[in-house]
């Protein structure tokens, strides 16, 4: 599974790719099974350079039941920094920040799908 | 404290008015992210993996109360309410909007900060003694020589697309507390023979991936050629440093792979080649910053204080906080004082805006409207007198910043890790959060005694891993955070680069194996021996014994 990240270019918000959106939320981001919605989501963020930046699919790995990224990386890029739990998106709690805090998993690297190919 | 006049001022303005443009086109669409992205790190403005980072200079680490609490208003307000000190003396804010940033350069610049040379291939804000102006140990003020080099090297034409970025630290005490044999250019003002000054010239140390204890190519340059020199040094590493491999394009691997004989006689041959009367500073110049360094008004004071000393005897928290946090003053009746940003739990290095107003307040009314950051991420109140002492320490204990541990095994450096940079491995924050819980207990810490661990989140070595006693370093084995130690690193006088102690620890690890590093270290260790000198005399083998010994 995976899903497609960027930065928002006016404040540097982590942002999800929903169906043609930029969505704030892990929990709200479209998850893909496939690899040519992903290339799609991924060419159409790099079209819009006013709106993003730098964006790039991640690898997900299942956590209590839901998907998660792989990667400590962007887990916490998803949630906030782990030593203030109370700063950035983690600070509204739930499900399924519970889930990405939970989540383990080794991943490639960083889990950025095209980390190598991108250097 | 040296005041910006007309032109500073007018120079900041205008900066932060371009830069307001710079952005309002990129967010149009008229600049791409690659023709924004290098205008705006030359203000200082990065992205990390929540929001953009702005890194504010703090030149030679000197703030007065208006700026510190400038800086506490920017957390508040465009930040959320907290700010981190940088091993070179500058502050991060790691929440920061794009839109906001024309707003926060205004408002720095009204006070006369900014975020130029915090990025880049520049010539990067200078590094210098916390206890500049205050301590006995120096022969010259090395603020004087910051502000020379910063007035020098400021938006400098020719040196603003260097190689690769320029780091410089100065120092004038013989104790180095800016670790300048490990910046590209490290300055040690010492008194010659017959009572001239000059400096000793250090080139080419450095961290990062390839870590470098600078060799010294002038032992004696008088301090009026200063200027000069720097030019021819930064002329050869301009024309010859690497520029086709951004891993070799410091200047510390072109002074390796030249030698340092060899580099200094082309610095030479260049020196030789400069006018002196266009280079150097002229003497009214150099009197005129001088003077505004010289004015520190101190009062007459006797050197001992009854209030101070009954409060010693009286208090044990005081006591201890003096032991440890408390330093010499040049002037009789005044004193340095630490404060630490490593109290337990905190973050290494960060500051709430509310601590920020606090320690402003006290700088303004106790320490002569002068605060420093230190590039140990802690600050300074360097001129307070002993009278005063315990009124301080009292305000700065409610605040959570009176931890009297200067030094001690929970002081540790930190960089901003995986919790907050891009190029992060690991996670270096809560590493340096479970060791300081280790040592929790301060009888045990001042047992211990001197003792500096640092952590970097990557090879880079922002947190200084390389110049530890105990260095650490976080690493991505298949994508878990490992940490590996190093030992017997000082970025002082007595500057070297730690030894690997061997296979990385996972995280939980890494404070039981520090705890196993202090306890034989205490097993062996001579008296007076800190923790460094018994890794000199006895090497790495029963520090590494035990902690692997009983791994399986
Ligand atoms: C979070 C954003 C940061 C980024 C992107 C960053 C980037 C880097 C890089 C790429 C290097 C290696 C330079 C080289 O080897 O040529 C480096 C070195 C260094 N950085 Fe950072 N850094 C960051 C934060 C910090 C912080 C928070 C500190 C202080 C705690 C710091 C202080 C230093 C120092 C002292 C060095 C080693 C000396 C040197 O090689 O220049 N940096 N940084
Ligand atoms: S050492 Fe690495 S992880 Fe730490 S701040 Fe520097 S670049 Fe980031």
């Amino acid at each position: 599974m995976k899903a497609v990240v960027a930065n928002r270019l006016i404040d540097g918000e982590v942002v999800f790719w929903k169906s043609g959106q930029w969505v704030e939320r892990f929990g709200d981001a479209e998850l893909f099974d496939a690899e040519a919605p992903v290339e799609h989501a991924v060419s159409v963020g790099k079209g819009q350079p006013t709106v993003v930046v730098d964006v790039y699919p991640i690898d997900l790995v299942q956590s209590d039941g839901r998907w998660a990224p792989l990667s400590y990386r962007e887990r916490i890029r998803a949630l906030g920094p782990t030593n203030e739990p109370t700063h950035g998106k983690q600070a509204e709690g739930g499900d399924v920040i519970e889930a990405l805090r939970h989540a383990a998993g080794a991943a490639r690297s960083t889990g950025r799908v095209d980390l190598i190919r991108r250097k | 404290m040296y005041q910006y006049d007309l032109i500073d001022k007018e120079f900041l303005a205008d900066r932060s008015a371009e830069f307001r443009g710079q952005v309002a086109r990129r967010l149009s669409g008229e600049l791409t992210e690659d023709q924004f992205k290098p205008l705006r790190l030359m203000n200082g403005l990065y992205l990390q993996l929540h929001a953009y980072m702005l890194r504010v200079a703090i030149p030679y680490g000197s703030l007065n109360s208006t700026q510190a609490r400038r800086l506490a208003q920017i957390a508040r307000d465009f930040d959320k309410g907290y700010g981190h000190f940088t091993t070179r003396q500058n502050i991060q804010f790691n929440w920061i909007k794009l839109k906001d940033a024309p707003e926060i350069l205004d408002k720095l610049a009204e006070v006369d900060l900014h975020a130029i040379q915090t990025s880049g291939n520049c010539i990067r804000n200078t590094t210098s003694d916390p206890y500049a102006g205050a301590t006995a140990e120096e022969v010259d003020d090395p603020r004087v020589w910051s502000e020379v080099i910063r007035q020098w090297s400021t938006l400098h034409p020719e040196f603003s697309f260097l190689p690769r970025k320029f780091k410089i630290a100065i120092t004038a005490s013989a104790k180095d507390r800016t670790a300048a044999k490990v910046h590209d250019i490290g300055l040690m003002l010492r008194q010659g023979r017959d009572g001239t000054l000059g400096f000793e010239v250090i080139v080419g140390g450095g961290q990062g991936r390839t870590p470098y204890v600078g060799p010294t190519i002038k032992q004696f340059l008088p301090t009026d050629r200063l200027l000069s020199y720097l030019e021819a040094v930064l002329r050869v590493y301009n024309r010859h440093g690497r520029r086709d491999n951004i891993y070799k394009a410091r200047i510390k691997i072109l002074v390796a792979a030249l030698g340092a004989e060899e580099f200094a006689r082309q610095v030479d041959e260049e020196w030789a080649k400069i006018d002196a009367a266009r280079a150097d500073l002229p003497t009214a110049e150099l009197a005129r910053i001088r003077a505004a360094f010289a004015k520190t008004p101190f009062e007459t004071l006797p050197a001992r204080s009854d209030a101070f000393e009954t409060a010693k005897a009286n208090d044990a928290a005081f006591a201890r906080f003096v032991r440890n946090n408390v330093k010499p003053h040049k002037q009789p009746g005044y004193s340095i004082v630490e404060v630490s940003l490593k109290a337990q739990e905190q973050t290494p290095g960060d500051a709430s805006a509310q601590q920020l107003e606090v320690v402003a307040d006290l700088a303004e009314r106790f320490s002569l409207n002068d605060l420093r950051v230190t590039h140990a991420q802690n600050l300074v109140l360097p001129h307070v007198k002993l009278d005063d002492l315990p009124t301080v320490f009292a305000t700065l204990q409610a605040s959570g910043l009176a931890t009297p541990n200067i030094d001690l095994v929970s002081d540790i450096i930190a960089c901003p890790g995986l919790d907050y940079c891009a190029l992060a491995n690991a996670r270096a924050i809560p590493v340096a959060q479970d060791i300081a819980r280790q040592f929790a207990d301060l009888d045990r810490a001042e047992k211990v005694g001197e003792l500096k661990i640092k952590i970097s989140g990557c090879i880079n070595a922002c947190g200084h891993h390389h110049v530890a006693h105990i260095g650490i370093l976080g690493v991505d084995k298949k994508g878990e955070e490992f940490y590996q130690l190093s030992l017997g690193g000082s970025g002082a006088e007595d500057a070297s680069i730690g030894k690997i102690l061997g296979p990385a620890l996972p995280a939980d690890k890494v404070a039981t194996a520090v705890d196993q590093l202090v306890g034989a270290y205490l097993n062996v260790r001579n008296d007076g021996e800190r923790f460094l000198d018994t890794y000199r005399r006895v090497g790495l083998e029963p520090f590494k014994e035990a902690v692997y010994a009983q791994a399986d």
